[in-house]
C-alpha cells in the first residue's frame, strides 16, 4: 500500500541525478564506505519490510470475520516466539560486524595527507590552511570562507570547531556530519575521487539562519591546487589611484574593515605615515570573526554560501563543467562579466532585511552591543558601487 | 445498591427518613468541598476517572495547538523561499511543536488512558494516592498554559526541543521564550513524577485478590514499564532543566564554554532523559494495541509473557542508546561502536512486538472495527518506522541521515503513525466503556481513513526528502538545491503539505464525531454494555462505570478474566462456547455488592498547590518578588494539605436539612 | 512503596547533580578552588549532626510504633532541630565562602558545588517541613489509620537524605581534587 511505496521509494532515491547533497551518490572515498555500507542495510530493512507488510495484507484479508466459528483460543508457541527472536537477532549481528569496522575505518588519521581548519560560527564557515608540507606544500596560512578547497585524491583532514554554537559540517558526497562544538576540536575525514564542487550544509540547529548556513567544498587537481595556493598568497595590489576602485578602497577601510580582513591593505595618514588596517571584529560580532575578503572573487559564494557572486549562467557553467575542465574554470574566479551584483548589492545595502541575523540596535543590547551577523550600514548608492569595485580586484 | 461510606450523621441515626446532607456552600479552611455535580465536582475532584477525562480533554485541546503549529510549519514549507514565517517565528514553531506534541499531548493522553483504566483493569477503586493524582493533572494543566502563554509574553522557546547549549543561552536566545520552556516543562516533570510515583504504587499494591503480576492485562503492563522509565527519566532532566534555569537566570556557567563548560554535557543530560522519554511516549501504544488486538481477532494475546518481557526489555535497553542521539556530536568511536551495537539489540524486543502482534491476529476472525483499522495501520507504519530506525542504528549511515528529513519521516512513523494511531484507537474502542456512548462507527472510518493516508502522505515523502540532503529545522529550501526529476524537493515537499491537509480533516471528522454523538445526548441510543465482546476487567462493572468503580471487587482466576466468565473453552476440541452475556456476569458481580465502600473526598489543596507553581515560575522570569508570594501559597497548600484527612468528615458539610426539599442526596449512590 | 519507588528517582537526580559537579569541579581560578575554600572541621561537625538526626529519627519511629506520642513529638522535634541545625551551618558556609570570593558564578567549580549542596539542602528543609506537618498531625490527631506508617516513611526520607549527605560529604569535601 501507501506505506509500502514509501519504503520502496525511500530504498530507490538513491536514483535520483540531480540533487547536490544527495546521499546515495557519494563522490569520494569516505562516503563511498558509508555508501558500501548503507545500500545493504537498506536493501534487507526493505525486504524486511515488505515481508512484513505482505504478512499483514495476508493476515487482515485471510481472517477477516466470514462467519467462521470461533478461533481456538491459543496463547502462543513459545518455539515459534524463540525463533522469531532468533532470526532478527541474526541479521542485526551482521549488520552489526560491518559497522563497526566501518566507524573504526572513518576515524582513522594515521593516513592524512593535509590538514584544514574549520571554524564554524553564526552563520557562515572559515577555513584556515596552516603553512604545512601537506597538500602539496603551503609556505604560508591561508584564510578563507564559504568554500572548502581541497587537493583532489588526497586525504584531507578537517579539524573542526565553534566560535560560538555547536554547528555541523556536512558535505554529503564526501563524508557524513560531524558535529563542530565550541572548546572541542573534532576531526572529519574529506576525500575527493574527482575535480569538481560539492554542495553542504549545516546540520545542527544554530539559530535564527540556520537554513542560510551553506558551504561547498571544491576539489581541484593537486597541479590546479597549487594555482590556487599561489593565488592565495598574492601580495596586496591597491587600487589604481583615482579610480573608482581607489574610492572604493577609502569607503571599505572607513566602513568594512573594523571586521573585515583584508591583508595588505594600509592607511596613509595626512603626514604619509603608512599603517596596516587590521580588523578587529572581537570588539563587534559576538563570535569574534568575519570573513576574510583578500581574495574575495577567488571564490563563488558569498553571506555564508548563501548567495552565488556568479550570475546563473556562469554559476552553471562552473557546477556543469568536466573533472578535466573543472579547474580552470573555478580558478578563473569570479570576472567582471560573470559578477552577480544584484544580489551582492542587496547585501551590502542592507544585510540583516536580505539574511535574518541579530544585527539591529535593539537585539545588540542583549549581547554587550556586539551583533551576531552583518549590520545594515547605512551606505549610499555612490559608496555601494565604489565598495564593489573594490571587491572585484579583490582576486 | 452499593453504599458509599460517609461519617453517620445525626439524621442517618435519627429518624428513618433518608439521610439528606448537603455539601458546604462555604470555602472554610477546613470546609472541604464535597459536592459530586456541578463544576466543583471536577474542579476538587480526587476520582481518577474524571481526572483521566480531563487530561484526556486537555491533552486533546494541546494536540490541537500542536497541530496548528504543524500546519504552519509545512504551509511555510510547501513552496521554495517560505514567507509564511518569519526566522524567528520558524524556531519558535517548530520547537513549540515537538514540545506540545511531546509533553502536552502523547505523554498525558498516555496518562489519561492510564488513569482512568488502570484502576479498572486491575479492580481497584482507586490510584492509591487521589490527592496526589490531581495535583499531578493540575501540574500538567498549569505547566502547559504557563508554557504556552509564552507567545504573548515576548516569544516562545526558539531552541529547538533538544534546546541544545550553547545556543539556548540568554546570549543567542534573548527572549524569555526559553525560561518559560524549562519552568513549563518542570511543572509538567512534577505532574509525571507523581504520576509515575501513583501508578506504580497502584499496580504493584492494589490488584484485584487472584491477579497475579501474569494475569495482568497487557495495557496495565506496557504502563507499569512507563511509569518506571518515567520514574527515572524525570530527575534526570529536572537537572538539566535547573542547570539551564541557574545559567539564564543566575549567571551561572554551566554550559558557557568561555568559562571551561563543555556543551556536551546538555546532550548526554537530555538524550539520557530523552531516549526513555521514546519509549514513554510509545509504550502505551504498544498497550492499547496489545488490548485492541485480541478483542477484535476473538484470539488471545499470541505470546502474552514475551509481549510483558519484550516490552521490560525495551524499558531495560532504552536506558542504554542516548547517545544514538549523538553519533555526529563527535563522541569516540569505541562508544560510537557500542551505542550502535545497543541501538541495534533494541530493534530486537520491538521486532519481537510486531511479529507477537500479527500472530495474534492470525487464525483469527478479525472485526473491522474503527479501533481495529487504527490498530493494523498503526502496526503497518510502525514496521516501517522501526526499519528505518535500524538504518540509522548503523552510526556511519547515520552521520548522513541525523538532522535530515530522513529522521523525521523515522520518528513520526513511529510517534504519528505508532503511538498516536494507537491512542485513536484507544478513543474508538473505550469511548462507550467512558460515556455509555459508542462513536460512530462510519464517521470513525473515515477519520481512519484519512489519516492513515494523510500520515503516509506527509511523513512517507521525507524519507525522499531526507535522503536527497534537505536538513531539518531549515525555515527554507531553496530551488537552486531542489534538483529535478522524480525525487525533486519541490514535488515531495508539497505532497507532504498536502498530506497534512489530509490529517487535518480527519482530526477535525473525530472531533465531530464525538459532537455529534453528545450533543444529541438524549436522542443518541446507549452503548450496549459489552460492544466489543472484551476480555478484561475494566468490562466488568456498567458503562460508565460508577463512582466506586466495582460493586464488588472481583476475584481473577484467569488472564482475559471477563472474556472467560463469558465463554467456556473445550480443552479437548479447543472449542469455544457462549456461556452468559455480559449482562449476566455484570448481575452476579452486583449480587455480591459491598455494602460499605470507602472513597477518598475531594480536596482544593491539590489545585492550591499546583497554581502556586507557575506563580513562581512567573516569578523567576519577572519579578523574584512573585516567587515569595508562589512560596508562601505552595508552604500553606503543603501544611494544609497534610493536616488534611483523606475523607471528609461531619464538620465538612452544612447541617442536614429536615425533609431536605432542595438539598441533593449524597450519601446514597449506586 | 511509593516513597520508595520516589527514593529510586531521587537517586538520579542527586546521580546527576554528582556527575556534573565531578566533571567541573577541577575547572576554577587557582585560588579557589575545593582545596582552598573547604572548612573540613566545621563541615564533619555539621555532618555530624545530621548522622545525629537520623539517630534521633529512629528513636521518633520506635517511640511511634509502640503509639507513643508524646515521646514521637518530643523526638521528632529534636530531629528537625538537628536538621535546622545542619542547613543553618550550611547557610553559615556559604556566606564565608561568599566572603572569601566564592560566589554562585565565580567559576564552573562554585556553580556545581552550590547547586549541588544547595539542592540537598533544600531537601533538608522539606524534611524538616514534613517533620513539622507531622507534629502538627499528631498534635491535632486528624489522621486516621497508622500513624506510625506515616512516621516510618518520612523517617526513610529522612535517612535517605542523610545517606546522600554521607556521600556528598566523602566525593565533595573529603577526596581531593
Amino acid at each position: 500500500m501507501l506505506g509500502l511505496t514509501a519504503a520502496s521509494a525511500a530504498v530507490l532515491a538513491g536514483c535520483a541525478k540531480d540533487a547536490p547533497q544527495d546521499t546515495w551518490q557519494p563522490k569520494g572515498e569516505n562516503a563511498q564506505k558509508i555508501h558500501d555500507l548503507q545500500w545493504p542495510v537498506f536493501l534487507v530493512a526493505g525486504i524486511v519490510g515488505v515481508i512484513v507488510l505482505a504478512a499483514i495484507g495476508f493476515v487482515v484479508i485471510r481472517y477477516r470475520d466470514k462467519g467462521q466459528p470461533m478461533p481456538e483460543q491459543s496463547h502462543g508457541k513459545p518455539a515459534l516466539e524463540i525463533a522469531l527472536t532468533i532470526l532478527p537477532a541474526l541479521i542485526l549481528v551482521g549488520v552489526g560486524i560491518p559497522t563497526a569496522s566501518t566507524i573504526f575505518d572513518l576515524a582513522d588519521e594515521s593516513d592524512t595527507e593535509c590538514i584544514i581548519n574549520v571554524t564554524g560560527q553564526q552563520w557562515w564557515w572559515e577555513y584556515d590552511y596552516p603553512a604545512q608540507d601537506g597538500c602539496g606544500g603551503i609556505a604560508e596560512p591561508i584564510v578563507t570562507s564559504g568554500q572548502l578547497v581541497i587537493p583532489a585524491n588526497t586525504n584531507v583532514l578537517l579539524r573542526l570547531t565553534s566560535r560560538d554554537v555547536i554547528h555541523s559540517f556536512w558535505i554529503p558526497a564526501l563524508n557524513g556530519k560531524k558535529d563542530t562544538v565550541p572548546g572541542r576540536v573534532h576531526t572529519l575525514r574529506m576525500q575527493a575521487d574527482q575535480p569538481g564542487i560539492y554542495a553542504g550544509q549545516c546540520t545542527e540547529f544554530c539559530g535564527l539562519s540556520h537554513a542560510n548556513m551553506k558551504m561547498e567544498a571544491v576539489a581541484l587537481n593537486p597541479d590546479d591546487f597549487q594555482t590556487w595556493v599561489g593565488n592565495q598568497l598574492e601580495p596586496y595590489v591597491s587600487p589604481e589611484a583615482g579610480s573608482q576602485a581607489a574610492l572604493g578602497e577609502a569607503a571599505f577601510t572607513a566602513n568594512c574593515a573594523y571586521c573585515h580582513q583584508v591583508n595588505g591593505l594600509s592607511s596613509t595618514a595626512p603626514d604619509g605615515t603608512v599603517t596596516p588596517v587590521l580588523a578587529n571584529p572581537d570588539q563587534f560580532v559576538v563570535s569574534g570573526a568575519a570573513p576574510n575578503l583578500t581574495h574575495l572573487m577567488t571564490r563563488n559564494t558569498f553571506a555564508g554560501a548563501t548567495w552565488d557572486l556568479l550570475t546563473d549562467e556562469c554559476r552553471d557553467r562552473v557546477w556543469n563543467a568536466s573533472p578535466e575542465e573543472f579547474g580552470a574554470l573555478y580558478l578563473q574566479g569570479v570576472t567582471a562579466e560573470c559578477l552577480n551584483a544584484v544580489d551582492l548589492r542587496e547585501w551590502i545595502r542592507n544585510a540583516p532585511a536580505k539574511k535574518p541575523m541579530y544585527a539591529s540596535d535593539a537585539q545588540k543590547a542583549n549581547s554587550d552591543g556586539k551583533v551576531r551577523g552583518m549590520p545594515a550600514l547605512g551606505l549610499n548608492e555612490t559608496q555601494i558601487d565604489q565598495i564593489i569595485a573594490y571587491l572585484l580586484e579583490r582576486n | 445498591m452499593a453504599i458509599i461510606e460517609r461519617p453517620s450523621t445525626p439524621a442517618l441515626a435519627g429518624s428513618g427518613a433518608p439521610a439528606v446532607v448537603t455539601p458546604s456552600q462555604a470555602y472554610g479552611v477546613l470546609k472541604r468541598p464535597v459536592s459530586t455535580t456541578g463544576w466543583r465536582s471536577w474542579v476538587f475532584t480526587v476520582d481518577h476517572k474524571k481526572l483521566g477525562i480531563m487530561y484526556g480533554v486537555v491533552a486533546m485541546f494541546f494536540f490541537l495547538v500542536g497541530g496548528v503549529e504543524a500546519l504552519l510549519i509545512r504551509l511555510q514549507l510547501a513552496g521554495p523561499e517560505g514567507t509564511v514565517l518569519s526566522a524567528g517565528l520558524y524556531n519558535e514553531m517548530f520547537t513549540m511543536h515537538a514540545t506540545t506534541m511531546v509533553f502536552l499531548f502523547v505523554m498525558p493522553m498516555g496518562a489519561a488512558f492510564a488513569n482512568y483504566f488502570i484502576p479498572l483493569q486491575i479492580g481497584a477503586r482507586d490510584v492509591a494516592f487521589p490527592r496526589i493524582n490531581a495535583f499531578g493533572f493540575w501540574c500538567f494543566l498549569v505547566g502547559g498554559i504557563f508554557l504556552n502563554t509564552s507567545w504573548f509574553l515576548g516569544g516562545a522557546a526558539d531552541g529547538g526541543w533538544f534546546m541544545y547549549q550553547p545556543n539556548a543561552n540568554a546570549l543567542f536566545s534573548p527572549s524569555h521564550g526559553v525560561d518559560f520552556w524549562g519552568l513549563g516543562l518542570q511543572i509538567t516533570g512534577i505532574a509525571s513524577l507523581t504520576g509515575a510515583v501513583n501508578l506504580i504504587t497502584t499496580i504493584l499494591n492494589m490488584r484485584a485478590p487472584g491477579m497475579t503480576l501474569m494475569k495482568m492485562p497487557i495495557f496495565t503492563w506496557m504502563s507499569l514499564v512507563t511509569q518506571f522509565l518515567l520514574l527515572f527519566a524525570m530527575p534526570v532532566i529536572t537537572v538539566a532543566l535547573f542547570l539551564l534555569m541557574f545559567q539564564r537566570e543566575f549567571g551561572a556557567t554551566f554550559f558557557d564554554v568561555s568559562a571551561g563548560a563543555d556543551p556536551l554535557l546538555w546532550q548526554h543530560l537530555f538524550w539520557i532523559f530523552g531516549h526513555p522519554e521514546v519509549y514513554i511516549i510509545v509504550l502505551p501504544g504498544f498497550g492499547i494495541a496489545s488490548e485492541v488486538l485480541p478483542v477484535f481477532s476473538r484470539k488471545p494475546l499470541f505470546g502474552y509473557r514475551f509481549v510483558v518481557f519484550s516490552g521490560a526489555a525495551i524499558g531495560f535497553v532504552g536506558w542504554g542508546v542516548w547517545a544514538h542521539h549523538m553519533f555526529a556530536s563527535g563522541l569516540g568511536p569505541v562508544s560510537v561502536a557500542v551505542f550502535s551495537m545497543a541501538t541495534m539489540l533494541i530493534a530486537i524486543p520491538t521486532g519481537v512486538k510486531i511479529v507477537n502482534w500479527v500472530l495474534t491476529m492470525w487464525g483469527g476472525k478479525i472485526w473491522f472495527t474503527t479501533a481495529m483499522l487504527f490498530i493494523v495501520g498503526m502496526i503497518a507504519q510502525f514496521t516501517i518506522g522501526g526499519l528505518s530506525g535500524v538504518t540509522h542504528a548503523v552510526a556511519p549511515s547515520d552521520t548522513q541521515q541525523t538532522d535530515t528529513y530522513y529522521i523525521i519521516a523515522h520518528f513520526h512513523y513511529t510517534i504519528f503513525g505508532g503511538a498516536v494511531m494507537a491512542l485513536f484507537a484507544g478513543f474508538y474502542y473505550w469511548w462507550p466503556k467512558m460515556f455509555g456512548k459508542l462513536l460512530s462507527e462510519r464517521l470513525g472510518k473515515w477519520n481512519f481513513w484519512l489519516m492513515m493516508i494523510g500520515v503516509n502522505l506527509t511523513f512517507g515523502p521525507m524519507h525522499i526528502i531526507g535522503l536527497q540532503g534537505q536538513p531539518r529545522r531549515m525555515m527554507n529550501w531553496t530551488e537552486a538545491r531542489a534538483g529535478e526529476g522524480f525525487f525533486n524537493l519541490g514535488f515531495w515537499n508539497r505532497v507532504a503539505s498536502f498530506g497534512s491537509l489530509l490529517i487535518t480533516i480527519g482530526v477535525i471528522l473525530f472531533l465531530v464525531n464525538v459532537w455529534n454523538t453528545h450533543k444529541k445526548s438524549s436522542t443518541t441510543p446507549k452503548a450496549p454494555l459489552d460492544p466489543w465482546d472484551a476480555r478484561s476487567l475494566e468490562w466488568i462493572t456498567a458503562s460508565p462505570p460508577k463512582e466506586h468503580n466495582f460493586d464488588a471487587i472481583p476475584t481473577v482466576h484467569a488472564l482475559d478474566e471477563f472474556f472467560h466468565r463469558k465463554y467456556e473453552v473445550d480443552h479437548d476440541t479447543g472449542e469455544v462456547r457462549k456461556i452468559a452475556s455480559a449482562e449476566e456476569v455484570l448481575a452476579a458481580e452486583e449480587a455480591k455488592a459491598d455494602k460499605h465502600i470507602h472513597l477518598p473526598s475531594p480536596s482544593y489543596w491539590p489545585i492550591i498547590l499546583a497554581v502556586s507553581l507557575p506563580i513562581m515560575g512567573y516569578g523567576v522570569i519577572f519579578n523574584r518578588l512573585l516567587i515569595a508570594v508562589g512560596g508562601v501559597i505552595l508552604l500553606l497548600a503543603m501544611f494544609g494539605w497534610a493536616l488534611e484527612p483523606s475523607v471528609a468528615d461531619d464538620s465538612d458539610y452544612d447541617p442536614p436539612v429536615d425533609g431536605g426539599g432542595t438539598s441533593k442526596e449524597l450519601a446514597n449512590i449506586g | 512503596m511509593a516513597m520508595w519507588m520516589f527514593l529510586g528517582s531521587e537517586c538520579l537526580l542527586f546521580g546527576g547533580l554528582i556527575s556534573t559537579y565531578m566533571l567541573y569541579r577541577g575547572r576554577h581560578p587557582a585560588d579557589l578552588g575545593p582545596d582552598q575554600v573547604f572548612d573540613i572541621p566545621f563541615t564533619s561537625v555539621s555532618s555530624f549532626v545530621l548522622l545525629m538526626s537520623s539517630l534521633t529519627m529512629v528513636l521518633a519511629v520506635s517511640s511511634a510504633a509502640q503509639k507513643d506520642d508524646r515521646r514521637t513529638n518530643l523526638w521528632l522535634t529534636v530531629t528537625a532541630l538537628l536538621g535546622a541545625t545542619f542547613v543553618g551551618g550550611q547557610v553559615y558556609e556559604f556566606t564565608s565562602f561568599y566572603r572569601e570570593g566564592l560566589g554562585f558564578t565565580s567559576s564552573l567549580f562554585s556553580s556545581s558545588f552550590f547547586t549541588l549542596t544547595g539542592f540537598h539542602g533544600v531537601h533538608v528543609t522539606v524534611g524538616i517541613i514534613m517533620l513539622m506537618a507531622l507534629v502538627g498531625i499528631n498534635k491535632r490527631g486528624r489522621i486516621p489509620g497508622d500513624k506510625a506508617e506515616v512516621v516510618e516513611l518520612v523517617g526513610l526520607y529522612w535517612h535517605f537524605v542523610d545517606v546522600v549527605w554521607i556521600i556528598i560529604f566523602t566525593l565533595v569535601y573529603l577526596i581531593p581534587s
